[in-house]
């Protein structure tokens, strides 16, 4: 078979079609090996773990019991423990998507404002470092700086401005400082691109109008960005409601939200059909955080290509 | 240059007053609070890991290579760092391959459901990664083929979770290539093999270069997805410094942190000299 004919359009006949899907241009089979390795491991233990979320629960056992119920989430919904960790997890990741656009806002704005290739270079590193820089080594960081007996609390006590130690950690307001450190770098990576192709002429435009930079901002760029500002709160929320390893060091196990429920049930109790069931209600809350996005970007990009 | 259609009408000093000297103050003070928030916990672990005392003090002790000579020869410490490091490695062979493979017939062929099929390849990173942890954990328990507990159910995970990006920027590579470079050397005799070899392979080298190294990254740093996989022996470097944040806070961590940290930062600055910065904006990496 020769190359061009793959960038033929397929207009022609279903059987052409199939011939050449099978035989003539064996440059397909070159998907196969992945397609078959995301179907083994990926699709199948997606949908067993679905399936045992509605298993009978046994104590122990994961093995199919093939004795479908509802029991699991009945016990997620009418248990206060549990709901009550859903809703703390989504007003967590809320608050964190606010917090972070908050700050990362004006960091990606002046990145996407250097000119200068150089030390737009040098910055677009210093954020992708940050960002694939694994979080457990951060949050390190973030321990000896906010603990007990860490740098800020030493440093006040020693200067005499305080007698105990801040609460800076081990609470809530740890944990959503721990998470926006994580999902900043995202937040500002899905913003750059946006603020950089609103064209600056449209700034020009207003200013000259009589608009003050203030006006030009709030009236003309900010309202432009709107589309990398829900999709980094987005990313920020789905980042954040999912994470095990921020709750459980910065909040120290009194800030119990959906990943860390999963993770006791299963490797602490050895409930695995209702810690699967929590696995679904979590990624069913990510996934219904998509579809509202998706219904809010609609109505925003109105009127805009 | 921001933009590159500059009216013609704007004259040169127009455009310098156009620079990051007109972001408002307030933004610029911002910024650079958000520049502290990103950086400071990543100072202070390079901090903590040469400091000459138990605690970090401000300002510092001292400096001293106690801690990272502690890591160097710890058994645990080491031994978490390079199975760290072999994971790494063997992931991102598994995911250029089949991630380069996949994205030949993404980028290049015109098929019914290609869109489908992209969202598919795509699907792993929407799944939160502690959930797909979960499921490969009672997959590999429940088919009992001795997966559960290995080597290769931790590769397995990781591959699942950095194919997406060999994919992307593979595919990126591709769409770039002028595809008539290797009909012409078809033409002129190539099998197609050989025209792909020596002419396509080299164009999309530096894309694959990147998407390999990225894989390589996000396996490095991998805690989600590791955490229900891992065992007492076979514990990667992220999951080693958790239980140790969890139960004792010794200094060795930071010392293994700084070495992770050169290890990002050599990553991402061959990423750099790859594949151009300020393409990255925009591009959604979860």
């Amino acid at each position: 078979m020769t190359a061009a004919l793959d960038t033929q359009p397929y207009t022609d006949s279903f059987g052409r079609r199939l011939r050449v899907f099978l035989g003539g241009s064996r440059v397909y089979w070159l998907v196969l090996p992945a397609f078959a390795f995301f179907l083994i491991f990926f699709v199948v233990p997606v949908l067993s773990l679905f399936l045992i979320s509605i298993d009978r629960p046994v104590a122990g056992v994961v093995d199919p019991q093939w004795d479908f119920t509802a029991k699991n989430f009945v016990r997620f919904f009418t248990r206060a423990t549990y709901y009550e960790a859903a809703i703390r997890s989504i007003g967590l990741a809320s608050l964190v998507a606010v917090v972070t656009l908050a700050i990362g806002y004006p960091l990606a704005y002046m990145i996407a404002k250097t000119e200068n290739p150089g030390r737009n270079t040098f910055y677009m590193i210093l954020v992708l470092c940050a960002m694939q820089l694994d979080m457990v080594i951060r949050l390190y960081g973030l321990m000896v700086l906010m603990g007990d007996n860490g740098l800020i609390n030493r440093t006040l006590i020693d200067a005499g401005w305080i007698s105990d130690p801040l609460p800076l950690m081990y609470n809530f307001a740890g944990v959503v400082v721990g998470l926006v450190q994580f999902t900043l770098p995202f937040m500002v990576l899905s913003l750059i691109g946006i603020i950089r192709s609103i064209h600056p002429s449209l700034e020009e435009a207003a200013r000259s109008l009589g608009a003050t930079r203030n006006v030009a901002f709030w009236k003309i760029i900010f309202p432009l960005s709107m589309p990398g500002i829900l999709a980094g709160s987005l990313l920020v929320f789905a980042i954040s409601i999912s994470s095990y390893v921020v709750p459980a060091l910065m909040g120290g196990w009194k800030v119990v939200v959906m990943p860390i429920h999963i993770y006791q049930q299963i490797a602490e109790m050895g409930k695995w059909q209702f810690g699967a069931a929590i696995a679904v209600v979590l990624f069913a809350t990510s996934v219904i955080a998509v579809v509202i996005y998706q219904r809010y970007a609609a109505i925003t990009a109105g009127g805009r290509t | 240059m921001v933009d590159q259609a500059q009216p013609a009408a704007m004259t040169m000093s127009r455009q310098k007053r156009w620079s990051e000297r007109d972001v408002p103050l307030v933004i610029q003070i911002g910024a650079w609070i958000g520049f502290v928030i990103l950086l400071l916990p990543v100072v202070i672990v390079v901090l903590a890991g040469l400091n000459s005392g138990e605690y970090l003090t401000f300002p510092p002790e001292g400096l001293s290579l106690r801690w990272i000579i502690d890591f160097l020869t710890s058994e645990t410490w080491m031994g978490a760092y390079l199975f760290s490091l072999l994971l790494a490695l063997i992931t991102m062979a598994v995911s250029t391959t089949l991630g380069t493979m996949a994205a030949i017939v993404l980028a290049r062929h015109q098929f019914p459901g290609r869109d489908l099929l992209r969202a598919y390849f795509l699907s792993p990173l929407i799944l939160p990664g502690v959930v797909l942890g979960l499921a490969l954990y009672v997959f590999f328990v429940t088919t009992n083929l001795g997966l559960a507990r290995s080597l290769t159910g931790l590769v397995i995970g990781h591959v699942l979770v950095t194919c997406p990006y060999v994919i992307g920027t593979v595919s990126a590579a591709l769409v770039a290539f002028d595809k008539s470079l290797e009909e012409a050397a078809r033409s002129l005799g190539a099998n197609p093999w050989t025209a792909f070899r020596r002419v396509t392979l080299p164009n999309i080298s530096a894309g694959m270069m990147a998407g390999a190294i990225f894989a390589f990254i996000v396996s490095f740093g991998q805690f989600d997805v590791s955490l229900f996989l891992s065992t007492p022996d076979l514990t990667p470097l992220p999951i080693a410094l958790y239980i140790s944040l969890r139960y004792t806070f010794e200094p060795t961590a930071a010392a293994a942190g700084i070495f992770a940290i050169l290890l990002v930062v050599i990553s991402m600055l061959l990423t750099a000299r790859l594949v151009n910065m300020r393409k990255f904006g925009g591009i959604k990496f979860s």
